[in-house]
């Protein structure tokens, strides 16, 4: 009887079986450009279907490196990695990418830019097209839909990006610094709209960044990584649910948080 | 290898003065000063300053502008057949150049292939093979035309080739995380992306077009302005070789300005106007596509 109520009340719990599933495995993931530039060295994690995770860490410790191999854009050296138990080794539709830069094309409109992944993968239909304007509505861009990038804001332009990205319908979203061009306020902003677009369509994430604040308070786990030779020195639990507000950052729990990141960052 | 002209990121059609009230202002000054220039040259050569039969009055070259366009009208055959050569010339380079140019960039082969003879192509004065083309060609219209092209191939070539090698990293890797093939990523991603510097290319060769058709009319031909006007300053008719080459400026001046003029409004990201415009026509359209 207990179960039958709460399924009514909270169809997340009845899901609890599902959001337990390992969505990207990884094993003793390397990846080395030369045998002396190791990028990547000896990765070992598990990501669970619908949880946020933030990848942290300075410049060169690997963190675009091992979003880049789970998107197939760069090929692993050696070890195991995997995405719904299948072996990466090409782009796959159930992954979407979102870069520092909006990476739009200037001569087609918001929707237009948005519509790109329906239209390199055949025909576009009327219900892309109602998916898209909803997206561009979903990430605040009512009435922005048909202006050219050149006319919006780099914080707007971002927007289409995460637009596009939701318009893939990947359930894996790998985004590299998104806001990191942005100015702080713009940034904090989009990070808690991104947080509850994320939370909105239940897709797992992978979130490169190297402010380490950011990284906590958007995740449920936050990898920290170090550099030369790349590697995952530890992962973090995060423990406030989701969404948050901007004030947790102020809590000393979440002080804690910083500071242990800090801790394994400290000696490099 | 260096082409690329820069008129971008202004918005306007290059050369347009932008400020209205100033603007009045500066091109009365100007038409001033034209017009005090013009009156200096006219009373110099009724005065005998400068040798008439070498300077003819700018009241003279009127009269013989008057004549070759209206009471003789022969100019109007010798422009016919200028244009054509230098309109049939420039398309020509502008298509070999650029399917030169697609080819160079999509295989790295036979752009390795292609460099040394590009090199030396490049340091030829393409002028001075004119003869040789007379000579295959004969003195018609082919000549002239193979001249032209010759004179107009290279900058649409190197720009197109340089537009479609410099492609945007990140964006690559958008298309590749998105699947498209090697087809979608040419056709929607470099080539609009280089269509900025191709335009740019395609510029440069509109106006180099009218010099390679009038060398080679130099060189031997029967007809075309060149031949206008070579005929003109051999009979010492100056007033009307100075007619003549205003003609030629005129046009091609007129000429180039419609290649900006069609390079502003293909490239319409650059201009806010262009874009509110293209923005609204595209929002009708998708309206009613979703209606």
């Amino acid at each position: 009887m207990a179960a039958e109520a709460q399924a009514v009340v909270n169809p997340a719990e009845a899901r609890s079986d599902a959001s337990e599933q390992i969505v990207i495995e990884a094993r003793n993931l390397t990846k080395a450009f030369t045998e002396t530039v190791v990028a990547l060295e000896n990765a070992t994690f598990k990501i669970k279907k619908g949880s946020f995770v933030s990848l942290v860490g300075p410049s060169g410790c690997g963190k675009s490196t091992l979003l880049r191999l789970v998107s197939a854009l760069i090929q692993k050296t050696s070890g195991n990695l995997s995405v719904h138990g299948q072996e990466v080794d090409k782009p796959r539709k159930d992954i979407g990418m979102m870069f520092q830069r909006p990476v739009l094309l200037e001569w087609r409109t918001a929707v237009e830019n948005v519509l790109l992944p329906n239209e390199l993968s055949g025909k576009i239909t009327k219900e892309d097209k109602k998916r898209a304007m909803a997206a561009l509505d979903l990430v605040g861009l009512k009435d922005f839909e048909f202006t050219f990038p050149r006319q919006l804001s780099g914080g707007m332009q971002q927007r289409v990006a995460l637009a596009r990205l939701l318009q893939t319908g990947a359930d894996i979203m790998l985004l590299d610094e998104p806001f990191g061009a942005l100015d702080e306020f713009t940034r904090e902003r989009l990070n808690v709209e991104l947080m509850r677009i994320v939370s909105q369509v239940g897709s797992t994430t992978l979130f490169v960044t190297h402010n380490i604040s950011e990284a906590i308070f958007l995740a449920d786990q936050v990898m920290v990584m170090t550099p030369r030779p790349g590697r995952l020195a530890k992962i973090i639990d995060v423990p406030f649910p989701r969404p948050r507000e901007i004030d947790i950052q102020v809590t000393p729990e979440f002080n804690a948080l910083v500071a242990e990141v800090r801790s394994v960052l400290g000696g490099h | 290898m260096t082409a690329i002209t820069t008129s971008d990121d202004t918005g306007a059609i290059p050369g347009v003065i932008q400020s209205k009230e100033s603007s009045t202002a500066i091109l009365i000054k100007h038409l001033l000063l034209f017009a005090f220039l013009v009156a200096l040259w006219e009373l110099a050569a009724r005065m005998g300053w400068a040798d008439e039969l070498l300077f003819p009055a700018p009241s003279k070259i009127a009269e013989s502008i008057w004549r070759i366009y209206v009471t003789q009208g022969n100019i109007w055959f010798h422009l016919y057949t200028t244009f054509k050569e230098a309109l049939l010339g420039c398309a020509a380079g502008i298509v070999i150049g650029v399917a030169l140019a697609v080819a160079a960039a999509l295989s790295e082969t036979f752009r390795t292939y292609l460099k040394p003879y590009i090199i030396v192509i490049e340091a030829t004065p393409r002028i001075a093979i004119g003869p040789l083309f007379v000579a295959w060609l004969g003195f018609g219209l082919s000549s002239k035309v193979a001249l032209a092209a010759l004179v107009c191939f290279f900058a649409p070539f190197v720009n197109t080739l340089t537009g479609l090698l410099h492609v945007d990293e990140e964006a690559n890797e958008l298309f590749r995380s998105l699947g498209a093939n090697k087809w979608q990523t040419f056709w929607k991603l470099r080539v609009p992306t280089a269509s900025t510097i191709i335009m740019a290319g395609f510029k440069l060769a509109v106006g180099s077009a009218f010099g390679g058709a009038l060398v080679a009319e130099f060189i031997s031909a029967n007809e075309g302005l060149g031949v206008l006007m070579y005929r003109y300053t051999y009979t010492l008719n100056m007033a009307g070789a100075f007619a003549t080459l205003l003609s030629i400026t005129f046009f091609a001046f007129w000429l180039y300005r419609a290649a900006e003029i069609a390079d502003y409004r293909m490239i319409f990201w650059r201009s806010n106007e262009l874009m509110e415009k293209k923005s609204r026509k595209r929002k009708q359209a998708f309206l009613k596509s979703i209606a």
